[in-house]
């Protein structure tokens, strides 16, 4: 029995190309049965993200097996012929060395990604539960999980955050804990302001109000996320509420002051503060971080800490590797 | 036998401290400081529990037992406190002030070598003594408390965010809530131990000691009411409370 990977990803595929061969989640097993059903190919577990389509397959040859995956892929989607080059072939050690590079988020767009591996563990339930996997295939993605949970916990690959989004709700956490009980107000209906938001509001953040000098916008970016528009004159009534500022306007000079927040600060008994700023030139006076319960940070700053993140993760690398060879050196698996 | 039990609890004390902060400085938390903080408590325990018969009362009788019993009430406020609200951080920032007092109680002379029966013992003055130490126990702990939201308020403010103990320390939030909370407890304990040594019976040499008690009550009354109605930024409550809780610890020069 020999093991295959066929698959294509960001790297090797734009994304035009991979939406094509993406399985919908529901599918996952179905698409497997399908594969098992071919002469050749005796398991399969196909993995399906936004960044990536993946086949693993069993059979007694690796040649038979890639033929006849390639044939049921040209009679099933149209434009595989374009998108052959795109994909990469692997066998044995190789594709099982790719699994668990995946599963630890090695080869994900970004380094150390976490959600790949819940991703990967769903396509192998689904796998499973469709009766396409057996000896090889169960003891390859139990080792790959194996492996996964030993580089999160033995390396800091998948710790601090790497985007200025990311960044700045993890501050967020630090001052307010959970965010379910904060308010944020959004100045300046910008991209930056929206993505931010967006983490913030993933993370629990409830109440969102935004303001912008076009009302309209303000309107639609508040509609988006389900929060509250502002008009621009009246955002200082508003300071009085919330928890979080997140300020991207594209004003040449400082929107807020420190006489804006001294003003709020007794409304507001003192309580802290957290103002983001993402804007360039910057919107917030740096004033405002001097007074006592305001931390105030810069798109600098937060630019900065990602940064510092991305390389921590880019120096974990050779150890994950390590740790992943040992692992699948213990496995001698059949077909690899 | 009694000493060998606050020998061990300083010692589990020294170990809970330590371990946490090498934890700590790793960038991880130790998950065996609330078991250290366990072990400290048992033995706390087993000393009082033996002055307690060798007195006849509760051991509140000299300089030693009274920190033996502070420290008592602030591992006890720990361990409620902690675990629940996932505080384990101020175990590692607990464990040192317990290890302090109980290391002066051990020095020569702090405490008697041979504590006599106290007999003749008031109810009131059990009350007294016992309810205003616990009391003491959660003000020192939201001391504690405060230390650690200044500590991650300077960080946060300096924006140095790579250590390990900025990492582990609990959202700005959830400290000052948890601050309030325990100015509370122990301002309601200290309230109940001052109405005590009212009502005790008690001789002209103890009102130092009373007058003193109702400064300490009065300067937490004034804290929280402040912080209730006005509202006071975190760094300013927390310098307070570590304040007036080391002032407050002169209460003690008049017993």
């Amino acid at each position: 029995m020999e093991l295959i990977c066929l698959g294509l990803n960001h790297k090797t595929a734009p994304v035009e190309v991979r939406e094509c061969f993406a399985v919908g989640n529901t599918k996952l097993g179905a698409s497997s049965s399908e594969l098992i059903a071919m002469t050749g190919v005796s398991e399969s577990v196909v993995i399906s993200t936004c960044n990536r389509t993946e086949f693993y397959l069993v059979g007694p040859d690796a040649r038979l097996a890639f033929d006849r995956l390639e044939a049921h892929l040209a009679d099933t989607i149209k434009v595989h012929h374009i998108a052959k080059p795109h994909f990469y072939r692997m066998e044995k050690s190789a594709a099982a060395r790719h699994l668990c590079r995946v599963v630890c988020g090695l080869d994900s767009m970004m380094l150390g990604e976490t959600e790949i591996f819940g991703q990967v563990k769903h396509a192998y339930q689904a796998a499973l539960e469709a009766g396409s996997t057996a000896t090889v295939l169960n003891k390859l993605f139990q080792r790959a999980f194996g492996v996964g949970k030993k580089v999160r916990t033995e390396t800091t690959i998948q710790t601090g955050s790497t985007s200025v989004g990311n960044v700045a709700v993890d501050l967020a956490e630090k001052i307010f804990g959970h965010l379910k009980d904060s308010q944020v107000m959004i100045l300046g209906a910008g991209e930056m302001s929206r993505i931010t938001a967006q983490s913030l509001v993933s993370r629990g953040a409830r109440s969102i109000f935004v303001s912008n000098r076009s009302y309209d916008r303000a309107v639609e970016l508040a509609n988006d996320m389900g929060g509250q528009a502002v008009r621009f004159d009246d955002w200082q009534s508003v300071l009085e509420r919330v928890d979080i500022v997140i300020s991207s306007t594209g004003s040449p000079h400082a929107i807020i002051r420190r006489a804006d927040v001294e003003k709020a600060r007794r409304a507001r008994k003192f309580r802290p503060l957290f103002f983001i700023d993402i804007a360039v030139p910057r919107d917030i006076d740096p004033a405002v971080g001097e007074i006592e319960e305001v931390y105030l940070y810069d798109i600098d700053t937060l630019e900065q800490l990602a940064q510092e993140a991305r390389s921590r993760r880019q120096q974990q690398i050779d150890d994950c590797e390590r740790i992943i060879d040992a692992e699948l050196a213990k496995l001698n698996l059949p077909g690899t | 036998m009694d000493r060998w039990f606050l020998i061990f609890s300083t010692l589990f004390a020294v170990i809970a401290g330590v371990w946490g902060m090498i934890s700590v400085h790793r960038g991880s938390r130790s998950p065996w400081t609330v078991s250290w903080m366990v072990a400290v408590l048992v033995c706390q325990l087993g000393f009082l529990s033996l002055r307690g018969q060798q007195r006849a009362a509760c051991p509140l009788a000299d300089f030693g037992e009274i920190l033996v019993f502070l420290s008592w009430s602030l591992t006890l406020f720990y361990l409620l406190v902690g675990p629940a609200y996932r505080i384990s951080l101020l175990g590692v920032f607990t464990a040192p002030v317990v290890m302090v007092f109980q290391a002066v109680a051990l020095l020569p002379g702090i405490l008697d070598s041979q504590p006599a029966k106290i007999v003749g013992g008031n109810p009131w003055h059990e009350t007294h003594a016992a309810t205003s130490v616990l009391g003491y126990g959660a003000l020192a702990l939201a001391a504690v408390a405060g230390v650690m939201f200044l500590v991650l308020d300077r960080q946060l403010k300096e924006q140095h965010l790579k250590s390990g103990l900025f990492r582990n320390l609990p959202p700005v939030r959830e400290l000052l809530v948890s601050l309030e909370r325990l100015l509370w407890l122990g301002g309601g304990l200290l309230t109940i131990g001052i109405t005590a040594g009212f009502i005790m019976p008690h001789e002209g040499a103890a009102l130092g000691h009373l007058l003193a008690a109702v400064s300490v009550w009065s300067a937490y009354a004034l804290l929280l009411g402040v912080k209730s109605v006005r509202g006071l930024t975190g760094r300013r409550l927390s310098l307070l409370t570590v304040a007036l809780f080391i002032l407050s610890l002169g209460v003690f020069a008049f017993i």
